[in-house]
């Protein structure tokens, strides 16, 4: 296996999440994208002897690790001193954790308790298992209380579906994270925020599902910041992303029912989402006009979904939708138009990218006029389309990481 | 220090080990596969190792295979086994 010195952690936990411990990597200096390929061919040279090494000589037997890891331990009473040790340790997202005892674990199982070594899921890189006590152990870290727990499994059986990608989604460079969008009457039960600032502060049952659906990913998927988890910028919505749907102010069919679940029925959605990118408009009072600005946001040159054809996601505020509504518009009809109006022009993109996406999507890159142009994700099917928000004359565009699909899923069984 | 018993939020893995697979000592005459993961300048540099495996090494001949895109998983894994007695692959950048 080669890489490049920079993401040697990750390879190396990879091989051993693979059960292959032992398996060589051999390290080239960083970079190796973005460089001259003469440069590329040098650091071949140099790499090669230890590749014949690692090829012909038997590997070291992996250092021995304990198969089943401590899963109880001796931390400080202290609440300050405990947020050392959980970052220590790191259980922590870097924000203040509360100690998961046996006692609070507990009580976020509730009834649940006797179910507590199900296994919900097999969580990438790590291929970590996600059993609904260990779960709970990460809810009672976040500060969430014994009814987000089913949001949250619900969650994590969403991300485990191979049409999430989520060993992509957690290792790559880019930004992105899961968004939670929760839909039916749990919304109101759990105060989950749909209105005012709906992807802000200021509400627990959002700040707290998202977080723990975050120290699970990063403490049972094993996606650790710098070292698993690849980002090079990441977002502040690694922190926590989760909101509801607006249902009350949408004057469509809300997202689970487009996808074919009952309206009483409550369900999450997982996106491989971005941060979101605001769409002002104060002027436009007609569904052709307010097109410009949401299609004049939403495709832009460096977008993963524009390269790779993802899912992006428009949040309508209330009042953005309802001028939409007011034109006789449905929300295919707005799919659509979005889609047709955005689109980034082939001139737009550098000769080496149209170059490198040719090869990975020909048939949206290869052999087409400068002229011509790419739309931001493959059909107006794959725009999501969502209400969100409380007064105002603002939408968002929350692009996604592109190789990834949305997963709904049901809360509670 | 006054300490509590807290329940760690890891919680096991798989724990699977697999044996490697025995290095025969020499590479004359070993079929070299090459699985690109499609990052940039992979296949330069898995390339050219190759090359010099065949030069220096004696092994040959060369097949390659492309992940269908950096950010999907590869599909080719059973037919990467089949054609290649050692292969050569890119992790992440």
């Amino acid at each position: 296996m080669l890489g490049t010195d920079a993401f040697a952690s990750l390879a190396e936990a990879a091989a051993a999440a693979l059960g292959v411990p032992h398996l060589r990597l051999v390290a080239v200096p960083h970079p190796l994208g973005g460089i001259d390929p003469k440069l590329a061919r040098a650091k071949a040279d140099d790499a090669v002897d230890r590749v014949i090494a690692a090829l012909t000589r038997d590997p070291a037997p992996p250092a021995l690790t304990s198969a089943t890891p401590t899963t109880i331990a001796r931390a400080p009473a202290d609440i300050d001193l405990f947020q050392d040790f959980a970052l220590t340790e790191g259980w922590s997202d870097g924000m203040p954790v509360l100690p998961p005892t046996a006692e609070r674990v507990e009580r976020i199982l509730g009834a649940l308790a006797a179910r507590r070594a199900e296994v919900i899921a097999t969580l990438a890189p790590r291929r970590g298992v996600a059993t609904l006590e260990t779960i709970a152990a990460n809810l009672a870290l976040a500060g969430a209380l014994p009814e987000h727990l089913p949001v949250v499994v619900a969650a994590i059986r969403a991300l485990a579906d191979p049409r999430f990608n989520l060993n992509a989604i957690q290792t790559t460079t880019h930004p992105c994270t899961p968004l939670l969008i929760v839909n039916g009457p749990i919304v109101r039960y759990l105060a989950i925020n749909a209105g005012a600032n709906a992807l802000g502060q200021g509400h627990r049952a959002n700040a707290v599902i998202g977080r723990a659906v975050r120290l699970t990913l990063q403490n049972i998927g094993g996606a650790r910041p710098g070292r698993e988890d690849r980002a090079t910028l990441g977002h502040p919505g690694k922190y926590s992303y989760c909101l509801a749907e607006n249902e009350a102010e949408s004057p469509w069919a809300p997202l689970h029912v487009e996808r074919g679940f009952g309206a009483t029925e409550s369900c999450v959605t997982v996106c491989g989402s971005e941060a979101p990118h605001n769409v002002n408009d104060h002027g436009s009072t007609s569904a052709e006009a307010l097109l410009f600005a949401i299609a004049g946001t939403a495709a832009t040159t460096g977008s993963n979904d524009v390269y790779l054809g993802g899912e992006p996601l428009v949040v309508l505020g209330p009042e953005h939708a309802r001028t939409f509504a007011d034109s006789g518009w449905s929300k295919a009809d707005v799919k659509r138009a979005i889609w047709e109006r955005a689109r980034v022009r082939l001139d737009r993109f550098s000769p080496e990218n149209r170059q490198r996406f040719g090869v990975i999507d020909p048939e949206r890159f290869r052999g087409r006029l400068l002229a011509e142009d790419v739309a931001l994700c493959a059909s107006p099917d794959d725009l999501m389309v969502i209400v969100a928000g409380g007064p105002g004359k603002h939408s968002a565009i929350i692009p996604t990481f592109g190789a990834t699909r949305s997963v709904t899923v049901t809360i509670g069984d | 220090m006054s300490r509590v018993d807290v329940l760690s939020p890891l919680g096991a893995t798989t724990g699977e080990v697999k044996p490697p697979a025995r290095r025969g000592g020499s590479l004359a005459g070993l079929r070299v596969g090459i699985l690109d993961n499609s990052k940039p300048n992979a296949e330069v540099l898995l390339g050219r190792v190759a090359e010099l495996l065949v030069e220096r090494a004696g092994a040959g001949p060369v097949t390659v295979w492309r992940k269908p895109g950096a950010s999907r998983p590869a599909t080719v894994i059973a037919e990467v086994v089949a054609g290649s007695d050692v292969v050569l692959t890119g992790s992440a950048d």
